[in-house]
């Protein structure tokens, strides 16, 4: 790699880290490298300084503690896919980490850098969307806590401030009758999604589905909250006409582009299809339904 | 092996050994290492313990680094280069541009097509990313912080990328240079009997015609292309280590750019981090290091970043065929037609050695007794990167196999008649050979129904076929498609005759040279990029003198000490340089014969061979005998007065023919209704390559090969988008393959030798490559094929397979084939019905 020359800062607290990002002028943070270090090569980035965090004990943590599963901004992807508490509890967790990039990068790259990157083929900002999640961020000011539907902004940016940077992300540890999964469709192993698709589902004793979260990735400008099928599902009964009508409800809200990879249309009906598989892994997770094949 | 061959060129002294030559299906396993035994790598120790030397090892004292500045736009005049800005930098020594290199008449290079590229642009950018300017400095980093402030201005003109646009009358011209030259046009090439072929098709029951293209791929090696230049004044000599796979070729090519006389230039190709044609042609890259080294005299290292490499060298294949084919009703083939359109890109760097300007297309017959074929092509140029190099194939024959097994698979749907049967009652009967195809091809040996029986029986082809059936008629969510691909290769180039490299001939060489000491070394004018030569061409000589494989080391790739040779590429190792190894040992056997006779004290004739033992007896007292071993003491310590001491031999093996090798790969893919994914359920792939050296080299060589073609089926594209931007022009987008995309092989081989070679040997690399794309596509395309689906362009990406789907009514519903059934807890009745 040929990057552009750049200044290396390697704090080993976070109150250091935090001092650093507050005295430096356009500081890039490096946590596990796996978007900058691409950029870096390419020269898309040019900062001037990186402040690399990985020296920060304290930010390297993967627990389930008041009510939340809390991912430190040093857990790796491979922390997720070898954690049992994840296994257990959060299917889209466990669905969405082998699905990252390739063993080498999920073993560097980091669940918080990729929420803090804030690219729409990201996996993770779905899976914190239909999880009603949010990122605990640290700055100048202190702590303060960011729900994820008012982080992402546009594709690369969110609403951190410069001096800030993301310590924790979070989401509410699933009650009984509770089930979530993601669904990637992608070209390869270690690409990008052409779409993706987080679904959340929890249920009344009754059956009927209380509360529906469902995050789509890389078919719009940010991670992406197919409201409308979260509205359509909430009061209802599963069955698989109703996750019919989601699926198409989730693709019309998604706004995907034509590329090499796939046509628009195409990846329309992708986030149909993989928004109906989602919600049938969930409902069947969190223990309501059973599906059956009907050839 | 067949001795009733009417070959053209008289079989040569040593081709057809006296005791019948190696027959490892029946000798294999004389534990000296020789034919047909599963002998370990010998390279392997190196490069799995990390010791390899590929070029970017290479550190010289005083080393330069060399940086490259290209351009952004695919198609601009160049106005003005400033590099002041460059220099101004600390560790930045010089900033080179095309006036720099005039002076030195270094500006332009030839390509193997004759025709005429920039080393760095003189006035016209032609493709992105093309070479415009280069910076030296002294170290890696530094050179790129210097290219990026080199100052270039460009006036942007409209570009085509193309091909067909490329020839329309209000395209731009992008050669204005050539004198001449008034639209995008290069060539015309047709082939076969054109009015034969149109009286096929109009006395023909049925004619089938399908459109395809075979996209722009990329070699893609894991090691990018790259070069050390060490310019000696005070020997006034030029030693290049370079990323070759043809390093005595690129000397001659090389002292013909820059004027230092061959006995002046060495080339080194060190180890070879992969190759598959990319490395056949020469780079601006390579001359620039070159030329800087002369000038600056200081050795200069250039090394490639992966988006040069892919952006910017040798592409392969980019033809978009529209393939015909005439039949009776029965399904007997009476002719076959095709059209090509041949994106050459910006130069006509095709790096094809054959007398044509297609190569080998013309073996588009394949593995079929058709009477009338005719071809036409239509080469041109476009302003994208140039290349049409032989990625892993035999200049063209890919594109060729593609075509005959894809149309095979059209006529079979077409008529209703299984895919396997309607080959059976096509391929060219095994009593035929050696055969002359319709488009003068000379086949040399082949049983194709004997390999398609064994890859059916192997893939329990008949059940498979009966799934298929079921699931069709139970509506399942998943479809099965089978393929098939009984492709034959045509390999070894070449024959004089029919080849050369800049005049050339396609000859190749070795040199065994027996120490004292009883072991040896051989030197051969090819270059392995992880082909094992190290290994296998040991075991030749080991074969042909009875000694242990261990006991001789092979040497490659030095033009200093290397025999001349035209290199590695299009399988012809084996065929050309195999054949000089196993005459060179065989010549070596001769003399030593005359010194076993003088150390057993008797009469030469009565001196026998024995292949078994590996060793040489009087004639009727086999305990009177002596090896290889105790001979080569004899020739240095105790030589006959009637023969020179020492004992060594050399060969400049020139094929009489090509070779054929065959095959026949059957795949079994799961096509997702839903999603338009593809799942490889079944992979089967019998190769026939003659009698085989190494058995466990070969599956290790069909495994990549198959890999390499499932990229091509499903993944790998060099796309640009309108404006010339390369759009698949990195790793991250330009997708190849992973353990992950890879399904179990299942290998098998038949053996019908080369009777021509004198070994008996074939080549085998390519085959996989080759064969493999049109089986896989044939079974995708199979899935579909009773809804009406002819066709899937590569790469099968699931929205083309789906938009397939679609079309013919296949595309499914995840709702459509799953119920919810409700059984958790207090609710009452099932949630859904």
């Amino acid at each position: 790699m040929k990057a552009a020359p750049f200044e290396h800062h390697e704090p080993t607290s976070l109150s250091k880290a935090v001092s650093l990002l507050e005295s430096l002028d356009d500081p890039t943070i490096l946590a596990g490298g796996q978007s900058l270090v691409p950029m870096l090569r390419f020269r898309l980035a040019r900062p001037d300084t990186v402040v690399d965090i990985n020296g920060i004990d304290e930010l390297d943590y993967l627990d389930e503690s008041d009510g939340y599963l809390k991912i430190g901004a040093l857990a790796r992807h491979a922390d997720i896919e070898e954690s049992d508490v994840v296994t257990e509890n959060y299917g889209s967790f466990a669905d969405a980490a082998p699905l990252v990039a390739d063993p080498q990068i999920r073993n560097r790259g980091t669940i918080v850098g990729s929420i803090a990157q804030a690219d729409p083929k990201g996996d993770w900002g779905s899976v914190l969307i239909a999880h009603d999640g949010e990122v605990v961020a640290e700055g100048p000011e202190g702590e303060r806590v960011i729900p994820v539907d008012e982080l992402f902004l546009l594709p690369y940016d969110t609403s951190l401030d410069e001096n800030e940077l993301i310590t924790e992300a979070r989401v509410p540890t699933p009650p009984e009758r509770e089930g979530s999964a993601y669904h990637k469709l992608k070209r390869k192993t270690g690409d990008y999604a052409m779409a993706g698709v987080a679904a959340r589902l929890r249920f009344d004793d009754d059956g009927t589905i209380a509360d529906a979260g469902i995050g789509m990735t890389a078919v719009d400008i940010t991670n992406a909250r197919a409201a409308d099928a979260e509205a359509h599902l909430e009061g209802e009964r599963p069955s698989a006409e109703l996750f019919q009508k989601a699926g198409e409800l989730a693709a019309e809200q998604s706004n995907p582009e034509s590329d090499e990879h796939g046509d628009a249309s195409y990846k329309e009906r992708m986030v149909n299809v993989l928004t109906q598989r989602a919600l049938g892994d969930a409902a069947e997770r969190a223990g309501v339904v059973k599906r059956r094949a009907t050839p | 092996m067949s001795s009733d061959s009417d070959f053209t060129t008289e079989p040569k002294e040593y081709q057809h050994d006296d005791d019948g030559g190696p027959q490892p299906e029946k000798h294999c396993g004389h534990g000296r290492g020789g034919m047909g035994e599963e002998v370990a790598r010998k390279e392997d120790k190196r490069f799995i313990t990390g010791r390899g030397n590929y070029v970017d090892d290479i550190k010289k004292p005083g080393m330069l680094h060399c940086e490259i500045v290209r351009s952004p736009h695919a198609h601009a005049r160049v106005e003005n280069i400033d590099g002041s800005r460059a220099m101004d930098l600390d560790g930045v020594v010089a900033v080179l541009t095309a006036d720099d290199l005039l002076e030195h008449d270094l500006a332009t290079m030839p390509t193997l097509m004759d025709d005429t590229q920039d080393v760095l642009v003189n006035e016209k950018v032609k493709f992105q990313s093309q070479e415009v300017a280069a910076v030296i400095a002294e170290d890696r980093y530094t050179a790129k912080d210097g290219a990026e402030k080199v100052k270039v201005d460009y006036e942007v003109l409209d570009p085509v990328v193309d091909a067909a646009e490329a020839l329309e009358d209000d395209a731009p011209l992008i050669r204005e240079e050539l004198d001449d030259q008034e639209d995008n046009h290069i060539f015309d090439w047709d082939t076969g009997d054109k009015e034969a072929t149109e009286e096929a098709f109009a006395e023909a029951d049925v004619t089938v015609t399908e459109q395809m293209e075979y996209q722009r791929l990329h070699p893609a090696p894991i090691e990018t292309c790259g070069a050390v230049a060490d310019w000696d004044p005070g020997n006034d000599k030029m030693t290049v280590h370079m990323t070759s796979q043809a390093p005595h070729a690129h000397r001659t090519l090389f002292s013909q750019v820059s004027g230092i006389p061959e006995h002046k230039v060495r080339i080194v190709s060190p180890d070879v981090g992969g190759g598959f044609g990319n490395k056949v042609p020469i780079y601006p890259g390579y001359v620039v290091a070159a030329a800087a080294s002369y000038v600056l005299e200081r050795p200069v290292k250039w090394i490639e970043e992966r988006s040069e490499n892919i952006q910017t060298t040798g592409f392969a294949r980019d033809y978009d065929m529209t393939g015909e084919i005439a039949a009776t009703e029965d399904g007997v083939i009476q002719g076959v037609k095709v059209d090509v359109l041949a994106n050459h890109g910006a130069y006509n760097a095709a790096a094809q050695p054959s007398k044509f300007p297609a190569g080998f297309f013309n073996i588009f017959t394949g593995s079929y007794d058709i009477e009338a074929a005719y071809g036409s092509l239509t080469g041109v140029f476009t302003n994208t990167a140039p290349g049409g190099v032989a990625y892993r194939c035999s200049f063209r024959v890919t594109e060729a196999v593609y075509l005959i097994e894809r149309m095979v698979k059209v006529l079979a749907d077409e008529l209703g008649v299984d895919p396997a049967e309607i080959r059976r009652r096509n391929f060219i009967p095994s009593d035929a050979f050696p055969y002359e195809s319709a488009t003068g091809w000379n086949y040399d040996s082949g049983d194709y129904e004997k390999a398609l029986d064994k890859a059916l029986e192997m893939a329990d082809y008949e059940s498979y076929r009966e799934e298929q059936k079921r699931r069709i008629e139970e509506d399942a969510d998943k479809l099965l498609g089978i393929g098939i691909s009984s492709f034959t290769e045509i390999v070894g180039a070449g024959p004089g005759k029919q080849c050369d490299i800049a005049g050339i001939e396609m000859f190749d060489s070795a040199d065994l040279r027996v120490n004292p000491t009883g072991n040896a070394v051989l030197r051969v004018g090819v270059q392995t990029q992880g082909q094992g030569h190290e290994t296998t061409f040991a075991q030749i000589v080991a074969e042909e003198l009875g000694m242990d494989v261990d006991n001789i080391v092979v040497e490659h790739g030095d033009t200093d000490t290397e025999p001349y040779g035209l290199g590695t590429y299009g399988s012809r190792s084996t065929p050309v340089a195999g054949a000089a190894a196993a005459v060179a040992a065989r010549k070596v056997r001769d003399k030593a014969k005359s010194i076993a006779a003088n150390e057993l004290e008797a009469a030469e004739e009565d001196i026998q061979w024995d292949r078994q033992s590996g060793e040489f007896h009087v004639a009727g007292a086999p305990d009177r005998s002596i090896t290889i071993t105790e001979i080569a003491a004899g020739a240095y310590m105790n030589h006959p007065g009637s023969e020179e001491p020492g004992l060594e031999a050399t060969n400049y093996y020139d094929p009489p023919e090509m070779t054929y090798p065959f095959g026949s790969y059957i795949v079994v893919v799961e096509v997702d209704r839903e999603t338009g994914e593809v799942d490889f359920e079944k992979f089967v792939a019998v190769d026939d390559c003659g009698n085989r050296i190494n058995p466990m080299i070969i599956e290790g060589q069909i495994h990549g090969g198959l890999a390499q073609g499932i990229g091509t089926a499903m993944l790998e594209h060099v796309t640009y988008d309108d404006n010339g931007n390369v759009t698949g022009g990195d790793f991250m987008n330009y997708l190849l393959p992973t353990a992950n995309e890879i399904p179990n092989f299942e290998t098998g081989h038949t053996v019908t030798p080369s009777p021509h070679h004198p070994i008996g040997a074939k080549g085998v690399g390519e085959s996989p490559t080759v064969g493999s794309p049109p089986a896989i596509v044939n079974a995708v395309v199979d899935a579909m094929s009773h809804a009406g689906v002819t066709h899937v362009e590569m790469p099968m990406t699931p929205d083309r397979v789906w938009e397939s789907l679609n079309e013919a009514g296949l595309a499914l519903d995840p709702s459509q084939n799953v119920s919810f059934d409700f059984e958790g807890g207090q609710s009452e009745g099932p949630a859904d019905d």
